[in-house]
């Protein structure tokens, strides 16, 4: 069975990766450069054996991702699993950002994960795959800060909803984790509240842990659930004043 | 933390970060990067100062300085390539010895010189080329590097080796980093003996210990432990370590369960003081002070830094200093005579003396060349001072060439006297720098 992993290159995806390499998985990578998916395979091969196939989009101009993966897959064992750890966030987000920042944070974000997803959707559910996506605990509810990045996480949950909704556990299974904070390189510098942050490993050794748990959403840590209910449910007045 | 991100290059994100160096005698905040994909080590505006930095684990602040952006390369720790026929290995910059040497051995191979530390990355090998456990049988780490790859914003991404770019190769090898960001390296192996047959020999001072060395120039494995606390003309008793391959023992891949970290936990005060370092040198001795063999897998003789974790964190915040020289035989038994007499005289707090052997020419700004190699570890650097002077001293008047790497005390002025043809390399080592974009605490302080 082939495992699909698309941001593969960078964070959480390459941890991803290698887990699923080091329990044999055959694995097709999709990131944005092919010098860093070239290293990555090569490592994989030397290290754990592995079959790797991979395949270089920049989803900021790629316009049908999903049919260059189809071609990629005809030579690969059947698809069954399909992880999304991609996601792109920016500085300035936050109402200041023009036309094509706010369109590379959509496609990224949102466009390019719902584009694969309902590409290889027969493939998924003539193998009972899984189909595992990535949202962000700064989704929880909109701030002044990373306006478009989380609509577009919030967009991406509300995605992975309906295909919990339409689908039986028996036909696909989706998991959306909505990550706390994780040391990367979108959280490198960044001015965090004083919280536990997790690393990739331990998030990735979890996600493949739970392949085959139940659909649903889940917060990564755990605990991160009873602060997104804080969050949810603090008066506005007081939310205001969470400056990070 | 203050953070910039530039909206031209997706990915990039910079951050003040807060460094020490391994002795603890710098630390400053400076501007850092985490590239983990290779555009992002492209992202900075060309002409903005930076170092490459590996694990962090020189001792002195090569990796980073004020003023200059340090570009962290742990994430640049993949295996490329593997000739099992050739024992030829491509790997990336950041990847750690320690990890080479494991996967090397799973196939049957090893790479001869290998630092103390297994933390140290590829690139920091090449940059400081680092010596191993004989250096006069197996030369520096340049011996066993067949190619890199190396950025630099001037001249972008180039092959460099002993027929291609051969000077930017050269300058690379013992370059401190200043020649650009290695990328990655083609190392030549050895087949792996299964394990190592050491041979312990006691000897009774500095100037046998010169004697036993010499006599056993073309062994795998050869160094001295010291002990720096005695006089009377047992300074430097100790013992000697020879190793010789042995192929009984299966061969064994794994170092040990934990490697040494390269970042350690500090205890909040010094306990190294001349009664705890003489009880500890007593202890020690008791150990090893009497002739003996015994066989270890190979992998296990590699690091013997993995046992010191508590020894660097007893140096407290104050850390140590580390001084290194190569005193050429000609000077080195009157080089030691002074030295007892210093050291009875002013009574330095000296944690750890180790000796090695060098044999070969030295080419560079590295460590490497003919003679003795002494090293002293030293406890609470800042009432060392008048030692440390003398020392430095008494190794010019005896011709010793300084390890720039491992020694934060050391100045241009001394670097200028000590190191043949200074000027002709730090020229050399500029032509491969344009603009000077790259820098550290070391090249200011040397004036590299």
């Amino acid at each position: 069975m082939t495992a699909l992993i698309v941001g593969a290159s960078s964070g959480l995806g390459r941890v991803l990766v290698q887990t699923l390499a080091e329990k044999g998985y055959s694995l097709l990578l999709i990131a944005s450069e092919s010098r860093d998916l070239d290293a990555i395979a090569a490592d994989l091969r030397l290290r754990f054996n592995s079959a790797v196939t991979y395949l270089a989009l920049d989803f900021s101009v790629e316009s049908d991702p999903g049919r260059k993966i189809q071609i990629v897959l005809q030579d690969l064992p059947p698809l069954r699993i399909l992880l999304l750890p991609l996601g792109y966030s920016c500085f300035d987000d936050d109402f200041s950002s023009n036309t094509k920042q706010i369109d590379l944070l959509l496609k990224i974000n949102l466009s390019a994960p719902l584009v694969i997803i309902q590409s290889l959707l027969p493939q998924l559910l003539a193998n009972q795959g899984i189909v595992v996506g990535f949202g962000s605990i700064a989704a929880v509810r909109g701030r002044g800060r990373n306006v478009v990045y989380a609509a577009a996480k919030r967009g991406l949950q509300s995605y992975f909803e309906s295909l919990h909704h339409r689908y039986e556990e028996s036909e696909l299974k989706s998991h959306f984790y909505q990550l706390g904070f994780m040391q990367s390189n979108l959280t490198f510098g960044l001015s965090l509240p004083p919280l536990p942050v997790t690393s990739p490993e331990k998030v990735a050794r979890e996600v493949i842990r739970r392949l085959g748990c139940k659909s649903g959403t889940f917060y990564l840590p755990t605990w991160w659930g009873l602060i997104a209910l804080v969050i949810k449910i603090l008066p506005l007045k007081l939310f205001r004043k969470l400056k990070s | 933390m203050n953070l910039e991100k530039s909206p031209s290059v997706r990915g990039l994100a910079l951050a003040t970060t807060q460094y020490t160096s391994f002795d603890r005698q710098y630390s400053c905040s400076t501007s850092a990067q985490r590239p983990d994909r290779y555009r992002l080590i492209e992202a900075l505006d060309d002409d903005m100062p930076r170092i490459a930095r590996g694990s962090g684990v020189s001792y002195v602040a090569a990796s980073f300085g004020q003023e200059c952006t340090v570009q962290e390369m742990a994430a640049f720790n993949r295996f490329l390539a593997f000739d099992s026929e050739r024992g030829l290995l491509k790997v990336e910059a950041g990847v750690r010895i320690a990890d080479v040497l494991r996967f090397t051995l799973k196939h049957g191979w090893y790479l001869p010189v290998v630092p103390g530390h297994p933390a140290a990355s590829v690139g920091g090998c090449i940059a400081a080329d680092v010596h191993g456990k004989n250096p006069a049988r197996d030369r520096t780490f340049h011996a066993w590097l067949q190619n890199i790859e190396i950025y630099h914003p001037a001249r972008g991404t180039v092959s460099a080796d002993s027929d291609v770019n051969t000077e930017l190769f050269e300058a690379s090898c013992g370059g401190f980093g200043l020649t650009g960001t290695i990328l990655n390296a083609t190392l030549r192996l050895v087949p792996a003996p299964s394990g190592m047959a050491i041979e312990r020999i006691p000897v009774k001072n500095l100037g046998e210990a010169a004697w036993v060395l010499k006599k056993h120039t073309n062994v795998e494995m050869l160094y001295g432990w010291h002990n720096g606390l005695v006089s009377g003309g047992s300074f430097g008793r100790g013992v000697i370590w020879v190793g010789r391959p042995y192929d009984v023992l299966p061969i064994v891949s794994s170092t040990r369960a934990r490697d040494l970290p390269s970042q350690l936990k500090i205890w909040p005060w010094r306990c190294w003081n001349h009664a705890t370092l003489k009880a500890a040198n007593t202890w020690l001795e008791t150990r090893w002070r009497r002739a003996d063999k015994i066989t270890r897998s190979l992998a296990a003789t590699f690091f013997p830094l993995n046992d010191s974790g508590p020894y660097f964190s007893a140096f407290g915040p104050a850390g140590l200093v580390e001084v290194q020289w190569l005193i050429p035989h000609a000077t080195f038994f009157t080089f030691y005579e002074e030295l007892e007499y210093l050291s009875s005289r002013l009574k330095p707090l000296i944690a750890l003396m180790s000796s090695k052997l060098f044999v070969g020419n030295a080419t560079g700004l590295g460590f490497a060349g003919e003679g003795i190699a002494l090293s002293l570890q030293l406890a609470a650097p800042q009432k060392q001072h008048a030692f440390l002077e003398a020392l430095t001293d008494l190794a010019i008047r005896h011709g010793g060439r300084p390890n720039l790497i491992k020694d934060s005390t050391l100045t241009a002025s001394i670097v200028k006297q000590t190191i043949p043809n200074f000027t002709v390399l730090r020229t050399r080592l500029k032509q491969q720098n344009p603009g000077e974009v790259y820098c550290s605490e070391l090249s200011r302080r040397l004036a590299l």
